[in-house]
């Protein structure tokens, strides 16, 4: 096994084609020999793909030609060595995602971005933390019914309402 | 057919159990990890991941 480190780059892709660049880039480095350890899409990065290369990528290479891939992004410094890469230390706190709902106090308002109420503010009524579900209690209702819905379903806009 | 993920090794399938572990699988995932070369990964080192393959960062 070869003893150096890889690097990890960041390539824009369009937004919502994420996972379909990283499959067509993990088929076209078996073929065009890039070196490609690892792809990461990471679901709290929208428009963004990791990429680990033992290899430096050169986007002009034919294997890098996919349908929206964008291109590799770029690093304000501009050191030789370390140019456009991101470090392993950044790139571990997308491999363990800390579920949403730990995040979430009683009190606190949250926007309801998926399912029927969606667009709709509430606030925090209970939490239950090992089904990951929250019960909510609509803003703008005139009658305070309690609406449960999973965890990813929402936003948090405000920590904690007194 | 929807695509699901193990519950233990976080391995992308579309089966009701997971191909290698044999663990029952979950819709509920996000996040996608594809491993292509596991010998040379620090991402799948990280993880203690063996196999090449689609995996998720997270299962429910």
């Amino acid at each position: 096994m070869e003893d150096h480190k890889n690097s990890i780059y960041a390539l824009k892709t369009a937004t919502g084609q994420e996972r379909n660049v990283a499959r067509m880039l993990a088929r076209k480095s078996k073929d065009s020999g890039i070196g490609l350890g690892a792809i990461l899409v990471p679901e709290s990065l929208k428009g963004y793909i990791l990429v680990e290369s033992s290899t430096k990528i050169d986007m002009q290479n034919p294997a890098f030609k996919i349908p929206h891939l964008r291109g590799i992004v770029e690093s304000s410094s501009r050191s030789a060595a370390n140019a456009n890469m991101v470090s392993f230390e950044e790139v571990k706190k997308f491999l363990n995602p800390e579920p949403i709902i730990s995040s979430i106090q009683k009190g606190s308002i949250v926007e309801l971005i998926s399912g029927p109420f969606k667009g709709e503010r509430a606030k925090v009524v209970r939490i239950d933390e090992s089904r990951e579900e929250v019960v909510l209690e609509l803003i703008e209702a005139a009658v305070p019914i309690p609406v449960t819905v999973k965890g990813d379903q929402i936003r948090i806009i405000q920590k904690e309402a007194d | 057919m929807s695509i699901k993920a193990c519950t233990s090794c976080k391995r992308i399938s579309t089966r009701e159990r997971c191909p290698v572990c044999n663990n029952p699988t979950s819709t509920n995932w996000s996040g996608l990890l594809i491993i292509v070369d596991p010998e040379n990964s620090d991402i799948a080192k990280e993880l203690n991941i063996e196999l090449p393959g689609e995996y998720a960062l997270r299962v429910r």
